[in-house]
């Protein structure tokens, strides 16, 4: 019996750049048979198991895929072709805070921003106080969050993310959050849940200092391909080689 | 596709709920009339048209002064045109939820449905205060607003899948919508009653599915006998608007993501 909890096989993604907008460009071309848009092929026949409890890290130059692969995992976009499994709830880090509305308080976008990633009343309510003693903010809670600086409400995006009771967490460059001391809180709280062994983290980043003392298990992606899948400490190699060719 | 069509219902209640509140709710913050905008938008319309069509064109309304005349029309015209506009912009406006997060994207224009309903309801409180003030006996069949307002929001769900994937596509629906709004109101008895249309392109007419709709609120209000007809007609083309709407925003679902 396989443990996995993200399974994929040979996924493609391809794109169409539309380069012809108007309609009097699109018009002759489109008369004219020929194709309106260009193909770009983001991933490239990817077929790879995410385990149970495993913290892996993708790591990659700009345009290698890795934010079209997040994409999937959290199941906003399907694949070209292939087959993506994905068997238990995500909760998507990735720029967190998708989804306020800056009209509105900071306690009633959490419930907005909760509902948004799938939780329902119950629940939130149940992690509601945490929700607000992890982002600091407990004295600015019922101000606007137009009146919050991006600092403030990025701290409180993030606490809304972890607090959802997801079991696999996509995390997208968010420790970029806030000051370092809160940027310290993320990653302690991080530790803590892959130590529980319990959920599934996906950690998306170009920091290679956190990658490599948060994850087991690095992805290199290049060209939408996987060029090398293992220990931090071989797989930084191989890009160390990439990126100075 | 009965499934499809109910699991946003059933397991996204909340979400559902949430979306509609910041609508509600974000919508008049910072503005000084605050809430009382939803029932003050409506007057000054009735205002202005009660002026141009009872004073210049004069149009004769039978017993009803024209101005409720007008009221019973135009609070459904609103709502209709109000949630359409919105709907159009609905999914672009969300383009970073729908490039982050996973849920049934119909939920967004549903939400718009729902929250704009909200004004209606409180414009319909304006309405009764109106007859009681003009005399007028309040009576029974208004009842029957009630399956003309389900049908109003049937026909009103398909449009606004429609639109808000389509503009999500080409911008143009945007504006295409605003322009086929203005020109949908006075192909619908809003302003002018139905009898001045002329008789040999009444079948064409009523062709339209408001028609049904606005005439079966007039007669609901004013207790007059209703065109069955025209209504039958109008719940058959709201529900294949409906089934088609909801076809194509489900097709054009999996690339939401990628074309926004």
């Amino acid at each position: 019996m396989s443990n996995f909890v993200i399974q994929l096989s040979k996924v493609t993604k391809k794109f169409y750049l539309q380069e012809d907008k108007t309609f009097k460009e699109f018009l002759p071309n489109f008369l004219l048979g020929k194709s309106w848009a260009k193909e770009l092929t983001a991933l490239d026949n990817l077929s790879f198991v995410i385990e149970k409890g495993e913290t892996i890290g993708i790591i990659g130059k700009n345009g290698s895929g890795k934010s079209t692969l997040l994409k999937l995992m959290a199941g906003v976009t399907a694949p070209s072709s292939g087959e993506i499994k994905v068997s238990e709830r995500v909760a998507p880090l990735i720029e967190v805070g998708a989804g306020f509305h800056h009209e509105l308080t900071g306690y009633e976008n959490i419930f907005l921003n909760a509902a948004i990633l799938g939780m329902h009343k119950k629940e939130i309510e149940e992690v509601v106080d945490n929700i607000i003693d992890f982002s600091e903010l407990r004295e600015f809670i019922h101000v606007p969050v137009k009146r919050y600086s991006s600092g403030m409400y990025m701290r409180l995006g993030f606490a809304v993310a972890i607090h959802v009771n997801a079991q696999i967490l996509l995390v997208d460059e968010v420790l970029a959050v806030g000051d370092s001391a809160f940027q310290k809180k993320c990653l302690d709280y991080l530790r803590g849940i892959k130590k529980d062994k319990d959920k599934t983290i996906v950690f998306v980043s170009h920091s290679e200092e956190s990658v490599k003392s948060f994850c087991d298990r690095v992805i290199l992606l290049d060209h939408g391909k996987i060029i090398k899948d293992g220990e931090p400490e071989i797989v930084f190699k191989t890009y160390h080689q990439i990126l100075k060719i | 596709m009965l499934r499809q069509f109910l699991i946003p219902l059933l397991y996204y209640k909340y979400l559902s709920s949430q979306l509609i509140l910041r609508d509600i709710k974000g919508r008049y913050k910072q503005s000084i009339l605050g809430y009382a905008w939803i029932v003050f938008n409506p007057l000054v319309q009735l205002l202005v048209y009660s002026f141009v069509f009872s004073v210049i064109f004069k149009f004769e309304t039978n017993e009803v002064p024209y101005s409720i005349f007008l009221f019973v029309g135009l609070l459904p015209w609103i709502y209709f045109q109000t949630s359409l506009t919105a709907s159009a912009l609905v999914l672009v406006d969300n383009s970073n939820l729908l490039k982050k997060v996973s849920f049934p994207r119909e939920v967004l224009p549903y939400s718009i449905v729902f929250s704009k309903s909200v004004d209606l309801f409180f414009s319909l409180f304006l309405l009764a205060i109106f007859l009681m003030f003009f005399k007028l006996p309040i009576p029974l069949s208004v009842f029957y607003i009630i399956p003309l307002f389900i049908l109003q929001v049937i026909l009103m769900l398909g449009l606004s899948l429609f639109l808000s994937a389509a503009n999500l596509f080409y911008r143009d629906i945007q504006y295409v919508t605003n322009l086929m709004l203005l020109m949908w109101m006075y192909l619908t008895p809003v302003v002018y009653p139905i009898s001045l249309v002329p008789e040999n392109y009444l079948w064409l007419y009523k062709l339209n599915p408001m028609v049904g709709i606005i005439e079966g609120y007039r007669s609901a209000v004013f207790n007059t006998s209703f065109d069955s007809s025209s209504i039958l007609l109008s719940v058959l083309i709201s529900i294949s608007v409906f089934l088609i709407g909801f076809f194509i925003f489900k097709k054009g679902e999996r690339v939401f993501a990628d074309i926004v």
